[in-house]
């Protein structure tokens, strides 16, 4: 293994190490802009220039690989004399129209010119002028002025999606970014040519002027647009969530996410169910508690085979393994049916036909589907009355349109529909009973996904109007009904929801804590 | 216990035409008499009174008096502000509101479709004008923040700050030639 001096610090390190990963690894930061971990290196913006011993010029760090004995300055002199030139021939035609740019709090130009540079423009002429808020594709926007020609977006759609769309045209300083003629940046992950963007260049259609990114504060969180489980930064402010952006796992996902997934934060804000109601009008929990219980003990005390329960593997594993508890000791009941949204669009990256965060959870915590009845069951067992009394957790059923409006329609057979859910849709209107949940941000839990990796997330901000934890809604139900189910705290349930699987499954899916 | 230093004074004794009282009470009406009929006087200049007959007569605040808040403009008249959230991020406060809005001019991009400042909020530090980068906003109105009935009342929206609002001696933007624009 090679021992390389980096600033005096001396360090052994892999062999086939670059430079900028030693310097990393010694401590010290070596400013880049077109270096990305994963993708490939064309070393052509220049600002990661180092000194090393015995060379004749200055070497890109984030190329040139380290050999035994060598002597690397990342603060020299020469260095710093470098670094200021390659930004101040970067910033020349810079619009530094940072007031208005979306990227103005996360711009490593930004950084880079107060780390490095902060010196004044010496250009008296007019500057270069470009193209701005171009339309490169229907998730993008594209501003010629701030690119600075590091071509990561370029390499990005060649290497990762293999969808070749954009190149360079244009020499010198009218060079821009551009699509191929007919083509537009319209893949399913074009948003990540924003995020990879080191500048303003590329910016998200759906973000743009939304709010500064200085004042997002960001929660660790799974999305929950299809099984892939991609790792995120859920970025909110003031109770709302702003964007995802893809957190960095090598298990899951990498450094990137879908754009479907992206915008599928919207489905909060969307549509809450945000009072508990009975038969239409807005009670308080404590009202809805005793009316709930009440009237649930009686369907059971009248016909407790005619009880049926929709699981939903939108649910996180804690909802869910107090579910089955809830199920099981209280409601006692065995005809349950899997809800969740109907698969979708595939493909062999990271896009999961199955639209559902959870379905292995589900899998884990009840020990296998088979139990499960599908939709056509729940729609014939609803109308030849063999279910008398529903409960459902969230509003989505794994059914095409015209199956959904045979499940609402028979909804009227129901003595009992009681609607534990995030969203009205169409169903809160027909519960006799709608319970508001609260959604992923608004609580923390795991999900497994596909791959059975369980995946931790955090809880971002306040539950929305009267909305609790599932989990929550089934302990007051339960104490209600007398047979109560005591937590604190979500870690108590996932310990105890741990080691009951643990203890009786073996084909379980091992607690893997992301990154 | 130290001992308390005493210093004897000297009373001034009292002639009879003190212990009179009567020349002595004239004598101070006089002068308040002179203090009356000088600062009644119709040319001002002569007064020596600090009064002011608010607000019938206006107060002349100094040069940097912050006021209550306004939006300049650009040369056609349009709002200066490009809603960069700089000045609601630094409010301690927390009284300005902003919604960024696109602009139908690609050279503007960005302007603020909802810029609403809570005056009653507002605390008058001023450091929204330091924060500002364009020279939008700016407390330099000379204005009090007028008294309100009702708590909405204190919210001025940008057409109102506007109103108030005067052109900026520093140049924003550069000049686009139309190819480039395009």
């Amino acid at each position: 293994m090679p021992k390389v001096n980096i600033n005096g610090t001396e360090i052994e390190v892999e062999k086939g190490t670059t430079i900028l990963k030693a310097a990393a690894q010694a401590g010290f930061e070596v400013p880049h802009f077109c270096y990305h971990p994963a993708l490939s290196i064309p070393a052509n913006c220049r600002m990661c220039l180092v000194e090393v011993e015995g060379a004749r010029s200055l070497e890109p760090a984030c190329y040139s690989e380290v050999t035994d004995g060598m002597v690397v300055e990342t603060k020299s002199e020469r260095v710093i004399k470098a670094q200021k030139s390659v930004l101040e021939f970067i910033l020349l035609n810079h619009p530094v129209d940072c007031p208005i740019c979306d990227q103005a709090g996360e711009c490593k130009l930004q950084d880079y010119y107060m780390a490095y540079d902060a010196q004044e423009s010496r250009l008296r002429a007019e500057k270069n002028q470009k193209v701005k808020v171009f339309p490169i594709g229907p998730e993008v926007l594209y501003d010629g002025e701030r690119c600075i020609l590091c071509t990561r977006c370029i390499r990005f759609c060649e290497e990762i999606t293999g969808t070749n769309e954009l190149t360079i045209v244009q020499r010198g300083d009218s060079a821009e970014i551009r699509t191929f003629p007919g083509k537009e940046l319209d893949n399913p992950y074009s948003v990540c040519t924003a995020d990879i963007c080191p500048v303003g260049a590329l910016t998200s259609r759906d973000f743009r002027f939304k709010c500064r990114v200085w004042l997002l504060q960001s929660t660790d969180s799974v999305c929950t647009g299809c099984s892939n489980g991609c790792n995120i930064h859920l970025e909110h402010f003031r109770n709302e969530i702003q964007r995802y952006r893809p957190r960095y796992n090598p298990q899951v996902n990498d450094y990137w996410m879908c754009d479907a997934g992206r915008l599928s934060y919207k489905e909060v804000h969307t549509d809450r169910l945000l009072r508990p109601m009975s038969n239409g009008a807005a009670l308080n929990w404590h009202g809805v508690t005793e009316t709930a219980s009440a009237k649930l003990a009686r369907a059971l005390d009248d016909d407790a085979g005619s009880f049926g329960f929709v699981v939903s593997p939108q649910a996180s594993c804690e909802d869910l393994f107090l579910a089955k508890r809830f199920i099981e000791e209280v409601l006692g009941t065995d005809q349950l049916y899997l809800g969740g949204k109907p698969d979708g669009f595939e493909d062999d990256f990271l896009i999961k036909a199955d639209k559902n965060p959870n379905r292995q959870g589900v899998k884990a915590v009840f020990g296998g589907l088979n139990d499960f009845g599908d939709v056509d069951k729940l729609i014939d067992d609803i109308e030849s009355g063999a279910i008398k009394t529903l409960y459902m957790m969230e509003t989505h059923l794994p059914a095409d349109a015209e199956t959904r409006q045979r499940f609402v329609d028979a909804l009227d057979k129901l003595d009992l529909f009681v609607l534990q859910a995030q969203h009205c849709a169409e169903l809160a209107n027909q519960a006799h009973l709608a319970l508001p949940a609260c959604s992923h941000a608004e609580t923390e839990g795991t999900f497994v996904n596909f791959d059975g990796l369980a995946q931790p997330f955090e809880q971002a901000f306040a539950p929305h109007g009267d909305s609790l934890p599932h989990w929550q809604i089934f302990m007051r139900l339960a104490r209600a009904m007398g047979q109560p189910l005591t937590y604190t705290f979500v870690h108590q349930i996932r310990d105890e929801m741990f080691q009951a699987s643990d203890a009786d499954e073996n084909g379980e899916p091992a607690e893997a804590q992301a990154e | 216990m130290g001992e308390v230093k005493t210093k004897p004074v000297e009373r001034a004794e009292q002639g009879l035409w003190e212990k009179s009282y009567i020349p002595e009470i004239l004598r101070g009406l006089s002068v308040t008499a002179g203090h009356f009929f000088r600062n009644i006087s119709p040319r001002k200049s002569q007064r020596r009174i600090f009064t002011k007959n608010y607000p019938e007569e206006p107060t002349v605040y100094p040069e940097r008096y912050r006021g209550l808040h306004r939006l300049m403009l650009r040369d056609d008249g349009q709002v200066r502000c490009v809603a960069c959230m700089c000045c609601s991020t630094i409010c301690p406060a927390d009284c300005i509101h902003i919604e960024a809005g696109e602009h139908d001019d690609p050279s503007i991009e960005k302007y603020p479709a909802v810029f609403v400042i809570d005056e009653l909020r507002c605390i008058v530090c001023g450091l929204c004008v330091e924060a500002c980068p364009c020279d939008a906003i700016r407390m330099d109105s000379g204005r009090h923040i007028p008294p309100y009935t009702e708590r909405n009342e204190a919210f001025f929206d940008r057409d109102l700050l506007m109103e108030l609002g005067g052109l900026s001696q520093a140049k924003q933007g550069g000049d686009r030639t139309p190819a480039a624009a395009e």
